[in-house]
């Protein structure tokens, strides 16, 4: 009971470590297998980047003109080491059908239907529409797995084909369905309708700047197809080469997100590691404090072994040994409460675990240390003792 | 280790001992002038005031006095649990009282065998595993260190008992545990302190008679007590008071 007390600290700090630890490796992976389905061969060319950080970058960047068509038609044109240019505009909106309905969905209008893809996705049942029903500005759509679940409750994919929903109140067909990509951050990936830039531009007119997305055949072109059209947007901006204050675009990859995500997980690390550094602390002392306690009720039993020929060290390693043994017990407890957490963590939010060796390895290492530190000045003390003085003790 | 060690007045002795002589070299102990001299605050206490004796193999001594004589703080020097201030003591041809105390450990180790007044066994462990306990610290292999205390438990007739833990043992079963660890390593000597103080009259006898019995085998025993019966058991009786030998005497 004492001991089992002893350890709460030890098992808090390696249980907040593992938990955290395996998280945020699930995650890793998660977002690795995420971007690279899109992969390092894409970049965008937009009014505002991805992520804006301020006020006033929000500001500066709206002052920015539009990122037009003709920009996209230009970039298709003239740039040579890029290989497929695309163009995709998004809403917000709420789509029906029946009674049912999903709010906040993403619309998305593409040209050409090679921004299927660039967006990395892939027809589960159905098609893509052709070039001429794109073109024509028809009320087609292709839609994210969810809509099926959502909207259709119990029909399966190659059901709905053919079958119409409302977005901002005018019926679009539906003529294929999405492979599923899951959820990233909570967030479903397959809550979206992909629809014809042409139609889109019907539906919501010109009203907000386009994105460009731009595919290199390779990651090696990725640089030389940035700089061929940063200079094709410089030039269309009116800018000329040297240093300016700002070009007027963005130019981005997936990486402002691996960068972010980056920043985030190291914080959660750094505090993480944080907590557990103050828990092992404490439950060092605590294990320093229990230990001295055991020295002092066993002087007798000290003062025994030192008659019988027991060197100093041969009692220090003893009584090290036990604070490691206790210690690393704790520790173990740590990493299995600690992958416990994380289950259940990775259960309530879906996302695949990741378990690793060398986690729990580092937690029940780190927790032996803590042992070995905070059991050496006791292990000392016992060491130490006047083997008379010792034996006279009861 | 019952009695007190310190009693001598902090003056210097009037009566001179005895001129020390070389150490004895057939003996297998040897002690010169030996003074243990402890600080009280300012005061110097001496408990031993030059004592020399010898001990040669083989032999089944006593060592006796009252309370305060000093005879505990001997038994320590015997024993090496303690070095003196001043003098030499030899022990199995070895200068024992210039060792330090990782040295000292090796010698109890291997040369004296300690039996207590309250048996001193480890009460968590069996008796066979308080027999091996010299044995690890001598760092005998598992297997040897087995044989051997089995071997010792049966010496004591405690062959059924070896997997018995102290508190499922009777006092003069404890006792012969502790024999038995205290032999297990083959040691020059037996160093016994008050061995039958904690014991009834009826197995106080039976330990002598494993005493008589162990000696008869060609151990040396010191017996440290102050019960005239169990020093008379012994072949020579050495008699302490204040520090010094008052008496040392065969006695058969």
């Amino acid at each position: 009971m004492r001991t089992a007390l002893t350890l709460v600290g030890i098992v808090v700090g390696v249980a907040a470590v593992i938990a955290v630890v395996t998280i945020i490796q699930g995650l890793d992976n998660k977002v690795a297998n995420t971007f690279s389905s899109q992969g390092s061969t894409v970049f965008t060319i937009s009014k505002r980047p991805q992520i804006i950080r301020s006020r006033e970058e929000f500001i500066k960047f709206n002052k920015r003109k539009d990122v037009t068509d003709e920009d996209a038609e230009a970039i298709t044109r003239l740039c040579t080491s890029c290989w497929r240019v695309g163009v995709a505009a998004n809403a917000r909106e709420t789509i029906k059908q029946g009674d049912q309905q999903m709010e906040n969905f993403t619309v998305r209008g593409v040209t050409p239907i090679t921004m299927f893809d660039i967006d990395g996705r892939t027809i589960d049942v159905g098609r893509i529409w052709t070039e001429e029903e794109g073109d024509s500005g028809r009320e087609i759509c292709v839609v994210g797995s969810d809509v099926v679940t959502n909207l259709f409750g119990g029909a399966s994919a190659d059901q709905v084909l053919g079958r119409e929903i409302k977005v901002a109140g005018r019926p679009f067909q539906i003529v294929g369905v999405l492979e599923s990509l899951g959820s990233i951050f909570g967030a479903s990936r397959d809550s979206v309708a992909y629809i014809p830039y042409s139609t889109y531009q019907k539906l919501y007119g010109a009203r907000d700047s386009i994105v460009v997305m731009i595919q290199v055949p390779a990651a090696e072109q990725l640089e030389s197809a940035q700089d061929q059209v940063r200079t094709i947007m410089r030039n269309r901006r009116g800018l000329t080469f040297g240093e300016v204050e700002d070009e007027g675009f963005s130019l981005e990859t997936q990486d402002v997100f691996l960068d972010l995500y980056g920043k985030a997980t190291s914080n959660i690390y750094i505090v993480t590691i944080a907590v557990a550094a103050i828990s092992l602390v404490v439950g060092g002392i605590v294990v320093m404090n229990i230990m001295l306690v055991s020295v002092t009720e066993r002087t007798k039993e000290i003062g025994i072994r030192k008659a019988l020929g027991a060197r100093r060290k041969d009692i220090l390693t003893q009584f090290l040994i036990e604070a490691v043994a206790v210690t690393a017990i704790g520790g173990g407890i740590g990493v299995l409460t600690g992958f416990g957490l994380a289950y259940l963590i990775a259960a309530l939010i879906g996302f695949p675990l990741l378990m690793s060796v060398g986690s729990a390895v580092l937690g029940v290492g780190v927790s032996s240390l803590v042992g070995i530190v905070s059991g050496l000045w006791p292990a000392w003390r016992a060491a130490r003792l006047d083997p008379i003085e010792a034996l006279r003790a009861e | 280790m019952s009695d007190a060690t310190l009693t001598s007045p902090a003056v210097e002795p009037v009566v001179q001992p005895e001129p020390p002589r070389p150490h004895d070299a057939g003996s297998l102990i040897s002690m010169r002038n030996i003074w243990k001299t402890y600080e009280m605050g300012s005061e110097k206490v001496h408990a031993l005031h030059g004592v020399s004796f010898d001990i040669p193999k083989g032999e089944y001594i006593a060592i006796i006095g009252p309370s305060g004589s000093g005879k505990s703080t001997l038994m320590n020097l015997i024993g090496c649990l303690d070095t003196p201030s001043q003098g030499e003591y030899w022990l199995n041809a070895k200068n024992v009282s210039e060792m330090d105390d990782d040295e000292l450990a090796r010698i109890r180790n291997q040369e004296v065998g300690f039996v207590f007044q309250t048996f001193n066994l480890l009460a968590r462990a069996t008796a066979l595993h308080n027999v091996e306990l010299p044995l690890i610290y001598g760092g005998v292999s598992s297997a040897q260190r087995h044989e051997m205390a089995k071997k010792a438990l049966a010496a004591v007739d405690l062959t059924d008992r070896m997997m018995h833990r102290p508190n499922e043992l009777s006092g003069g079963q404890r006792q012969r545990v502790a024999i038995a660890r205290a032999l297990v390593n083959h040691p020059s000597i037996l160093l016994a302190d008050e061995p039958t103080g904690a014991l009834d009259s009826r197995t106080s006898m039976e330990i002598m008679d494993l005493f008589e019995r162990l000696h008869s085998e060609g151990n040396t025993i010191i017996v440290v007590t102050h019960e005239p019966d169990v020093a008379a058991r012994a072949h020579r009786v050495v008699s302490i008071r204040d520090g010094l030998i008052e008496k040392d005497e065969k006695s058969r």
